[in-house]
């Protein structure tokens, strides 16, 4: 019998293509054949916003990219002014900019968790549980910057303001509820049958093809490479801390989930080593320049952000506005490799895989 | 309305048609009741509030949802095929309606005592996937097709299971009355005698409901809604209605098969509210089950649903049947049904557990900067 | 099996505690101190004027140009009454480009500015967007009639 393949597009309004992407499948009955990934629907032109604002101005436009780990963005972008203008950041400014990051990385994977509860098949549990988890954090967010969403906290040399006086008690309050939060889930998802089924073994990624691809991030991490920014590039002061990387051995969809479990516990230890150390002090260095102007360089700076290498690209050709900003964003590469991890699989592995690259499209298109 | 059921007019016409009014209002008002109750239900599991507006505790929300639903307009694509796509509805609605007819909720008062109430009832919800295909067929929507072959695939597969399931409990009762069934479990209710079949039965009516981990044909994250997709206002509102009168008669009948319906443990001499209200609660434990498997659990894959089928519950089921056939045939007593049924039981969770629990997997955790301050011993400068 | 039975055990415990979501339109959570909205302008009450003297400072750090401003001399300074020689005369914020970012707050040297951190100043769903371009009595018309405590970085 004479058999078509039919092509079922998928996206821009699908709801688990985690916003406005969009991939047309080639399908033979259930199985994938071919995935042609569509990008670009929520392109904002934040490079080219960036270029013309000054370097202060443009902070607001990090933010928008990967709005899911916001603290990160600015991070690497301010470290890259910073690393251009010469600025010394603060030891206070620096710990709380740790603090910040390492929460928003717990509030972005706990999102992560509950968005990938949904791609298997829960109605909405996994999610409520992991949005329950990140409100604490960003209840934490709101009081430090005012903002829930974006934050625009972080400033070449330091930060914007002080944080609240109860800061420290407030993180200290929120943290066992992430762990009992995360415990939750964790019974939720992680010893459960049905989810470990339908992960492992679904849309494995070997070392050497991660790496070919430019993995980062948790992606990288689950295939068996033990690559973390935070340690084998140090920026800001993660040589202060102990934490361990969690390093996958299978590479699959499964894998992922558990290593971003795994990272919410390193980065609650994280949080609290740093809450001990926090120092007095100022939060912007003495002597400021009003108008930040930058001579003539080219800077590369990245964080390990939450999906990955979040990396920052400025040319300046002098002036107060980048010549060139290039953001490297995490989602945008380790979204290359989903058709090679999606083809032969089900049309329900598509979904899954897509969801355990945990792309968020502000950050892919940008 | 209720009353409706047992009042004798003297005439056969007559009767029906109030018969048949007090079902159709009975499964309206059941499956708005159901669809709140599930919005409740969910929304404590998931810590929210759900409904809360309309009415006390959003009691009339469903209410509201159904104006609304009725109010809107009745889309069709261009393309779909007219008849088919406009009577998909129905097919799927009419069986589980009909289903009411046979289903004795007391002693005395049902529509019709069917002799082969048991097989009446399998033989007409089995039709509702014709419903399902002829949906995602005439939609032209290729979620929809993708659905509605999902969906055709599933209910037939889980029909077997789930009649074999049935066929073990009627081998002991020896009869498909559901009256009959009901009185034998006078005593006992048959989920003891019969554990396994009561698992499989659960199982299979699962997946013969739609629901998760078996809401593979309306996968929302999936295919969207399936064969639904392209529906809207009334006709979309019918299917809703039909998934929830099937929960409802998938639950009555578990409830009266395997829970004793309305005779354990008071008796069948009680009077007729207590009845009432033990197939009643009976039934209310069935569906909230149901509906809490639903938030806990995520979805399945179409393979591992179709190998879950024919490779254990089918199997089982046979284990079943053929052990039950042992008891009977040597006339040993009843309770070796029990002892074995649930070694067959264990023994089925033993393998399911066994080929499903893969090595608990563990991460290599890589210390990263083991030089630095213990956190014990940093100085906690500052605040 | 005993993951799943784990799952069932943690939705029922769940299902027993409190639900954490709150009725919103009826009742809301309170905004911290620092709640950044949409900005307004500040009332001078000791003088009675506006604290903004219309120095374009804000206009010009605006990332995304949502504001415009227009100055003009203080008649109040000519009467002796108020040390500001120039004052606001017109000024209007969209607030539908107005991206929160706080810039105007930061470069502001005469605290004339703050973020709105009440409720008001999130729920401003218009019918027209031509209606969240505000113009200075409304801008001033919340701190004047002491409806915000507005918070002022240092």
């Amino acid at each position: 019998m004479e058999t078509v393949d039919i092509n079922v597009n998928m996206g821009p309004q699908h709801p688990s293509t985690h916003g406005v992407f969009r991939m047309v499948l080639t399908i033979d009955g259930e199985r994938v054949m071919d995935v042609e990934p569509h990008i670009g629907y929520m392109h904002r032109g934040a490079e080219k916003l960036s270029e013309e604002m000054d370097y202060r101005q443009a902070i607001g436009y990090q933010d928008r990219t990967d709005y899911l780990a916001q603290f990160m963005n600015e991070q690497a972008y301010c470290m890259a002014v910073e690393k251009l203008l010469d600025i010394e950041v603060p030891e206070r400014a620096e710990y709380i900019r740790v603090i910040l990051c390492e929460l928003n990385r717990i509030a972005s994977h706990f999102m992560f968790l509950g968005a990938f509860g949904i791609d298997l098949g829960h109605f909405g549990t996994s999610f409520t549980y992991g949005f329950r988890e990140r409100e604490h954090i960003q209840d934490i967010f709101e009081e430090v910057t005012g903002e829930r969403l974006m934050y625009s906290y972080f400033r070449p040399g330091g930060l914007v303001w002080d944080v609240p006086d109860n800061f420290v008690q407030r993180v200290r309050d929120v943290l066992p509820k992430s762990r009992q939060g995360l415990q939750d889930l964790d019974m939720l998802l992680t010893g459960n049958e049905i989810v470990s089924v339908r992960s492992r073994g679904v849309g494995v990624m070997s070392a050497e093809d991660a790496v070919s691809w430019g993995l980062s991030g948790p992606l990288l991490r689950a295939a068996g490479v033990e690559w973390d920014l935070r340690r084998d590039k140090p920026y800001s002061i993660y040589d202060r801390f102990q934490y361990d990387i969690p390093v996958g051995t299978h590479g699959d969809v499964y894998d992922r989930y558990l290593v971003r479990v795994e990272e919410v516990r390193q980065s609650i230890r994280i949080v609290e080593q740093a809450l001990d150390q926090l120092p007095d002090g100022p939060i912007m260095p003495e002597k400021m320049p009003r108008k930040l102007r930058g001579p003539e360089a080219e800077i590369y700076s990245a964080v390990e952000g939450a999906r990955g290498e979040y990396g920052i690209y400025l040319v300046s050709k002098g002036g107060d506005k980048p010549y060139r900003l290039k953001m490297r964003s995490p989602s945008f590469c380790n979204l290359s490799a989903l058709r090679d991890m999606t083809i032969g699989n089900y049309v329900a592995d598509a979904v899954a895989i897509l969801g355990s690259i945990d792309i968020v499209l502000g950050c892919v298109d940008r | 309305m209720m009353l409706a059921l047992t009042y004798d007019v003297g005439n056969i016409w007559l009767d029906s048609l109030l018969g048949l009014l007090a079902i159709i209002v009975l499964m309206t008002v059941g499956a708005l009741a159901l669809i709140w109750l599930e919005r409740k239900v969910s929304a404590r599991i998931q810590m929210r509030l759900g409904p809360m507006r309309v009415g006390p505790y959003g009691l009339l929300q469903t209410l509201a949802d159904a104006v609304k639903l009725v109010g809107k307009e009745d889309m069709r694509p261009r393309s779909a095929d007219r008849w088919v796509f406009e009577l998909a509805p129905f097919v799927v609605f009419v069986p589980a309606f009909v289903a009411f007819v046979a289903i004795p909720f007391t002693r005395d008062w049902a529509v019709a005592f069917l002799d082969l109430g048991l097989f009446f009832i399998v033989a007409v919800t089995g039709l509702s996937f014709v419903g399902f295909l002829m949906a995602g067929w005439a939609s032209d929507n290729k979620y929809a097709l993708l659905g509605g072959l999902r969906a055709a695939a599933q209910l037939i597969s889980y029909e077997i299971p789930m009649v074999l399931s049935l066929i073990a409990v009627t081998m002991i009762v020896g009869s498909l009355n559901l009256s009959d069934i009901v009185i034998y479990q006078g005593r006992v209710p048959l989920f003891v005698w019969q554990p396994l079949a009561f698992f499989i039965f659960i199982v299979a009516a699962l997946a013969e409901l739609e629901r998760q981990p078996f809401d593979i044909p309306t996968a929302e994250s999936e295919v969207v809604g399936g064969p639904f997709i392209e529906y809207s206002g009334i006709r979309w509102s019918i299917f809703y209605l039909a998934s929830y009168t099937n929960l409802i008669v998938y639950s009555l009948l578990g409830a009266l098969v395997f829970l004793g319906g309305w005779d354990w443990p008071l008796g069948r001499e009680a009077g007729l509210w207590l009845q009432v209200l033990l197939t009643f609660g009976k039934t209310m434990f069935l569906i909230l089950l149901f509906m809490w498997v639903r938030f806990a659990m995520p979805r399945l894959r179409i393979d591992q649903l179709m190998s879950y089928c024919w490779k254990v519950l089918i199997p089982l089921a046979f284990l079943q049947i053929f052990l039950n056939g042992l008891v009977l045939v040597y006339g040993w007593p009843d309770f070796t049904l029990l002892l074995t049924s649930g070694a067959g039981l264990l023994l089925a969770g033993y393998i399911v557990d066994r080929t499903v629990r893969a090595d608990p997997r563990t991460l290599r955790m890589v210390p990263a900067n083991p030089g630095a301050a213990e956190p014990a011993a940093a100085d906690s400068a500052g605040s | 099996m005993l993951g799943i039975l784990k799952s069932m055990y943690v939705t029922m415990n769940a299902m027993m505690r409190k639900p954490v979501t709150i009725h919103y339109p009826d009742h809301h959570r309170d905004v911290p101190q620092r709640d950044r909205a949409f900005p307004i302008l500040l009332w001078d009450k000791e003088v009675d004027e506006p604290f903004c003297t219309g120095c374009h400072a804000c206009e010009r750090a605006c990332p995304v140009e949502c504001m415009t401003v227009v100055m003009k001399d203080n008649p109040l300074h000519a009467d002796g009454k108020s040390e500001r020689r120039k004052i606001v005369d017109q000024f209007w914020i969209d607030y539908g480009r107005c991206m929160r970012c706080n810039i105007c707050v930061e470069v502001c040297n005469f605290e004339a500015i703050a973020m709105n951190n009440t409720w008001a100043g999130h729920e401003l769903s218009k019918f027209d967007r031509n209606d969240l371009v505000l113009d200075l009595d409304q801008l001033l018309s919340q701190h004047k009639q002491g409806k915000i405590d507005a918070w002022v970085p240092e």
